[in-house]
């Protein structure tokens, strides 16, 4: 592993980067220099560096850099929780799938691929639309569309494992089916699994960032990076409004997708360099 | 097994498929918890229960669920997909209409994404491990993190707000009609028209956006680029082609590339769904007239009609390109035959 | 794949060089504005974009001056006469009008028009209610019958949605003036794409969403107007606008914030122009318990009103002023800022603790996530939760997609809510919708008859009957002072009217019933 990581310094990077938010994330109270929906109207659409607020503020007088550095604790945790809940259905469904087989994996199947013909965003818009304006509608919208690709990994995995020796050894000592899939199955498709959220936690992230800013996440008070680029837009000329979040938002994602690609790279040797 | 009951086994599989499509649009769509009633008859004609009735009526809401589904499905199969509420044209229209500029944008976005994508992989592959691969790398994880609506808001303030060089957002500068409709393209049909004018007017509005959405295209295309260009290069033949003297250029253009294609073709076809994505933001921020902006409005106004009709075009486009990419791959991988 | 690269760059060059070349004889002005068009039928159409369109291609029977609606002028009836009862008017028509093929107005196309406004059931179908009766006479007179006195009624006729249009044309596109015009009129989608009436103007095409094109009337008597064609492009992004009116690209943008306004002074290319604003933007109360809860209560609704910030919208939204009362500013005798309301957060806690709140509440407020012509409401809504949280109120944001807000507003079922409001008359008895019995106090807010004092419908009855200038006035006066002290609305700001213009435009007036006339904006000549 020492190894890999010093041929892929930008992991490191990322590491830090993603460090650095989650600490910032836990500490917003601490770090940030005003109160995040403290108002001032007088103060409104300050410049960068003016009255204190480094960053500026925003169209109601808000200090754009306390709300960036708040707006960590709902973007990261709403990027974990969509991939959390996605890999567990998804995890479930696949390993049901494979585990089945026959009828059941075809229409399980046949279910995911429903599911992975929609586009995100289209998909995800429309249930948001239905369900109403708010963070955990965003998130249950995005994880009705994540799940599948956990789904069809899983189901390749437990295929794979079905008639290994150990699991061959488990049914001959008397062990049930349902007591196979949960000790021996799923333990072991719990790796693949977690590279594969490492993989896809930038791209949670972005689309996320995207459905709120087109106005279907958060509510407008909410700092929530996507939104207050979205809120940005109706004072473009100032343009600190939206382009502090902006940066916010690819750093992390970027950091995250450093990880992923090195970790791509690590367990795909046909990639790695010599 | 041979090609007929391949074709047919695929093609057989699509139908559920779409089937499936249908009814998950028809699910969402009537999720919707207000009534469609209220929201799209005029205020006067609440208390006017003859209205109210007809309306129900004509949009088949008074029968059950089930009932209106299977009217959908039939109207469906007849190329009948509704009249959209809010435009009161059908769907269909409106797809037609709003369609060729998503064609438009992400047939150049995707020109420009292999433009960039393809060069810089190769680049990458052929000069492993040194400055310009790791550069490449870097490149790729920095074009698919980039939040695409921030990239095309910095583009818009910096190369059209700041600097004028690209035109704004539209497909054409506002004065301008649009050029005799015959592709839907505005530049095709600008230069079948002979109108230069607005063929440089319609490439000005189109750049900053394609480019935006070529960007993202861009890093997926140099990855799978590098990839394959990788593998290609590690196989016998082209060390027998470069034992043979050929020059090196030769081998990686005409040997190595032709052959690394094939991923990097299914890549481009796959990334249809991702496409979409980035044009619902791309055309929200460029005022573009197409498919994803319609999707967007269709999804806020519940206008259930329009929302089914664009995702099941949509899912419809998927499933198509995955069934072709299929086919392609029955002749490229002998396995499959064999199976 | 180098050359290729060096290829598109090249060719990029030589499009961008050749770029700007194109010229235009004709003479175009393009209108930057976000759309709201529900139909260009006058019967059926109610929005800004149609009074726009319509006062470009239609006329009315009377009109109002270019500048505002101070006065009522001829414009398609030269004269009228009302009976000493007060129930019958009868208009004389000016046969200098001809419709846009040519034929002249005729008594059959008023009445035809007006009856096909009452039976269609379209958005403005409401104003036509109150009219009991239009008939030919055979002098060529047309006389109109109302059920009972409304001296406003000459003023209602200047709504654009009294256009006449061409009987003949209409018919023989499916039109009908019959009682059940509701169902068998079928003219509508004709009268979207064309138009036909005796404007300056005729509907060239009008594609929904996306731009209507005006070309001139080939027949029009009067003097021609300056442009051959307008262009109206829906532009819905306000950055957008402002983008597109610094180039160049347009000429006039409609739809600016007052900070895009602002930034835009410094322009040497653009102008702007300043008037009184249309739109009241208030906070409804619901009066039923069972929805409004807390808000329900006459107490809260003054506690509220005396929590705003007043003075700190006027800081967010630059050249506002706070409204005196729910009664539009620019309306005859509308209570001005001077007598405006102040905050009194002392008051109104004690209020809060009266109604049996000392501790507050929540609630949420339901409001469009839209942005009302340059207003962002989401920002207005977050300064209220952040006022009214000083007074212990603790609020949520509920904003919703327009068409649903709107419908759960009009069926009455939001609680507490944000809206804003443009008079449907040019006269103060459009304050009545705010008054127990009118449309916004009962049918949105279900403040009833039943529910309100006797002293306020009183007020209400008499102001509707009567026509004395001054005694009207004072009736007026009352019934805002009752509403600042019982209503159950929170007026909170009343931004200007702000259009920007290119340099060179020359008679743009905003106008509070057809937005601008485009037929007397010009342009000077390079």
């Amino acid at each position: 592993m020492r190894y890999h990581l010093r041929n892929h310094p930008m992991v490191l990077v990322g590491l830090l980067v993603v460090f650095g938010w989650i600490v910032v994330a836990l500490l917003a109270r601490g770090l940030a220099s005003h109160d995040p929906l403290a108002k001032d109207v007088s103060h409104r659409l300050d410049k960068p560096g003016e009255n204190g607020h480094n960053w500026g503020a925003d169209a109601l007088g808000r200090d754009i850099q306390t709300r960036v550095l708040h707006g960590a604790r709902i973007t990261i945790p709403a990027g974990i929780a969509v991939i959390i809940f996605g890999s567990i259905i998804g995890v479930l469904m696949g390993a049901l799938a494979g585990w089945l087989g026959g009828l059941w994996d075809e229409l399980l199947m046949r279910i995911t691929e429903l599911f992975m013909a929609f586009p995100t965003i289209i998909l995800a818009m429309a249930i948001t639309a239905a369900l109403g304006r708010d963070i955990r509608n965003a998130i249950i919208a995005l994880v009705i569309v994540w799940w599948p690709s956990y789904a069809r990994l899983i189901r390749g995995i437990v295929l794979e494992i079905k008639h290994n020796e150990y699991v061959d050894a488990a049914r001959c000592a008397g062990a049930t089916g349902p007591w196979i899939l949960f000790r021996t199955i799923l333990p072991n498709s719990i790796a693949p699994a977690i590279v594969l959220m490492t993989l896809d936690i930038g791209n949670a992230i972005l689309t996320f960032a995207g459905l709120s800013f087109l106005g279907l996440g958060p509510p407008p008070t909410s700092s929530e990076w996507g939104s207050m680029v979205n809120a940005g837009l109706d004072n473009f000329s100032q343009w600190w409004m939206w382009l502090f979040p902006g940066m916010a938002l690819a750093s992390l994602v970027m950091a995250f997708n450093f990880i992923g690609d090195g970790i791509r790279d690590i367990f795909d040797p046909r990639l790695r360099r010599d | 097994m041979p090609l007929q009951v391949f074709f047919l086994r695929r093609l057989l599989l699509t139908i559920p498929l779409l089937i499936g499509i249908t009814l998950v649009s028809f699910i969402i769509a009537n999720a919707v918890p207000s009534d469609p009633v209220s929201a799209n008859i005029p205020q006067n004609a609440f208390d006017n229960e003859e209205i109210i009735a007809a309306f129900r009526a004509k949009w088949g809401l008074d029968k059950p669920p089930h009932e209106q589904y299977l009217t959908y499905l039939g109207n469906l199969l007849r190329g009948d997909l509704g009249v959209s509420i809010k435009t009161s044209k059908p769907v269909l229209e409106d797809i037609r209409q709003f369609l060729p500029a998503t064609i438009e944008l992400a047939s150049f976005g995707i020109l420009i994404g292999m433009a960039l994508g393809i060069g810089t992989g190769i680049i990458a592959a052929v000069w492993r491990n040194s400055l310009a691969d790791y550069l490449t790398r870097s490149n790729v994880v920095i074009g698919v993190s980039f939040p695409i609506f921030v990239l095309a808001l910095i583009g818009l303030n910096l190369l059209h707000v700041q600097w004028g060089i690209v035109a704004g957002p539209g497909r054409l500068d506002f004065i301008m009609r649009d050029p005799p409709n015959v592709t839907g393209l505005f530049m095709v049909d600008a230069a079948l028209a002979g109108q230069w004018d607005k063929f440089s007017n319609a490439f000005s509005h189109l750049i900053l956006p394609a480019f935006v959405l070529g960007s993202y295209v861009a890093g997926i295309i140099a990855r799978i680029t590098r990839s394959s260009m990788l593998e290609v290069l590690g196989m016998d033949y082209i060390r027998t082609a470069r034992s043979h003297g050929l020059h090196e250029r030769r081998v990686i253009i005409h040997h190595a590339l032709s052959n690394a294609m094939i991923p990097i073709v299914t890549v481009i076809g796959l990334s249809t769904a991702n496409l979409m994505t980035g044009a619902v933001l791309i055309e929200s921020i460029f005022a573009w007239p197409g498919i994803g902006r319609d999707a967007f409005r269709a999804a806020t106004s519940q206008d259930f009609p329009a929302i089914m009709g664009v995702s099941i075009l949509i899912a419809s486009i998927y499933v198509l390109v995955n069934f072709i990419v299929d086919i392609l791959y029955y002749f490229l991988d002998p396995r499959i035959r064999v199976a | 794949m180098r050359k290729s690269v060096l290829f598109v760059l090249a060719v990029a060059v030589v499009l961008l060089a050749g770029f700007g070349a194109a010229a235009q004889d004709e003479k175009v002005l393009v209108i930057g504005h976000t759309e709201q068009t529900d139909f260009y039928d006058p019967a059926n159409g109610f929005t800004g974009t149609t009074s726009l369109v319509r006062r470009a291609t239609y006329d009315t029977l009377v009109t109002f001056p270019d500048e505002d609606a101070s006065e009522i002028l001829p414009s398609i009836a030269s004269s009228w006469a009302i009976s000493d009862d007060g129930l019958h008017y009868t208009f004389t028509l000016d046969d200098s009008f001809l419709f846009n093929n040519g034929d002249s107005v005729t008594a059959d196309d008023v009445v035809f028009s007006i009856q096909r406004l009452k039976y269609v059931n379209g958005n403005p179908s409401f104003l036509a209610a109150g009219i009991d009766s239009v008939v030919a006479n055979e002098d060529g007179t047309v006389t109109f019958t109302l059920p009972e006195v409304r001296p406003t009624f000459v003023t209602e006729l200047a709504n654009t949605a009294f256009s006449i249009t061409n009987a003949d044309v209409v018919r023989a596109n499916g039109g009908t003036d019959g009682m059940d015009a509701a169902e068998t009129d079928g003219a509508a989608d004709y009268l979207n794409q064309n138009s036909a009436g005796t404007g300056p103007y005729q509907i060239d095409s009008w594609a929904p969403q996306d731009e209507t094109v005006l070309v001139r009337n080939p027949n029009y008597p009067g003097e021609a107007p300056y442009f051959d064609r307008i262009l109206i492009v829906n532009i819905p992004e306000a950055a957008t606008q402002k983008a597109a009116l610094e180039s160049g690209q347009i000429d006039i943008a409609t739809d600016l914030s007052p900070d895009q306004m602002t930034e835009l002074e410094g322009n040497p290319d653009v102008n702007i122009w300043r008037g009184p604003g249309q739109w009241n933007h208030f906070l409804i109360m619901n009066a039923d318990p069972e929805i409004g809860g807390p808000v329900s209560d006459p107490r809260v609704w003054l506690a509220v009103r005396l929590a705003l910030d007043y003075e700190g919208y006027l800081q967010l939204w630059p050249g506002s002023v706070t409204p005196g009362s729910v009664m539009n500013y620019f309306l005859a005798g509308a209570f001005q800022d001077d007598r405006a309301l102040s905050r009194d957060l002392d008051r109104s806690k004690a209020l809060l603790a009266e109604a049996g709140y000392p501790d507050g509440f929540d609630i949420d407020l339901k409001y469009p996530d839209w942005n009302a012509f340059g207003i962002d409401m989401n920002i207005n809504a977050q300064k209220v939760q952040a006022d009214l949280a000083e007074a212990g109120i603790n609020v949520t944001l509920a904003p919703g997609e327009f068409s649903i807000a709107l419908e759960e507003y009009r069926l009455g079922n939001a609680g507490f809510g944000y809206w804003l409001w443009g008079p449907d008359i040019n006269d103060p008895v459009d304050v009545l919708a705010f008054v127990p019995g009118g449309k916004v106090a009962t049918e949105r807010l279900r403040f009833t008859e039943e529910r309100a004092p006797a002293e306020i419908l009183e007020l209400r009855d008499a102001v509707k009957k009567e026509s004395d200038p001054v005694r009207r006035a004072e009736l007026f006066d009352q019934i805002q002072v009752w509403l600042q002290e019982s209503g159950n609305f929170a007026p909170f700001l009343y931004p200007p009217t702000q259009t920007a213009l290119r340099v060179g435009i020359n008679g743009y007036n905003w106008h509070p019933q057809w937005v601008m006339d485009v037929a007397i904006i010009s342009r000077d000549e390079m």
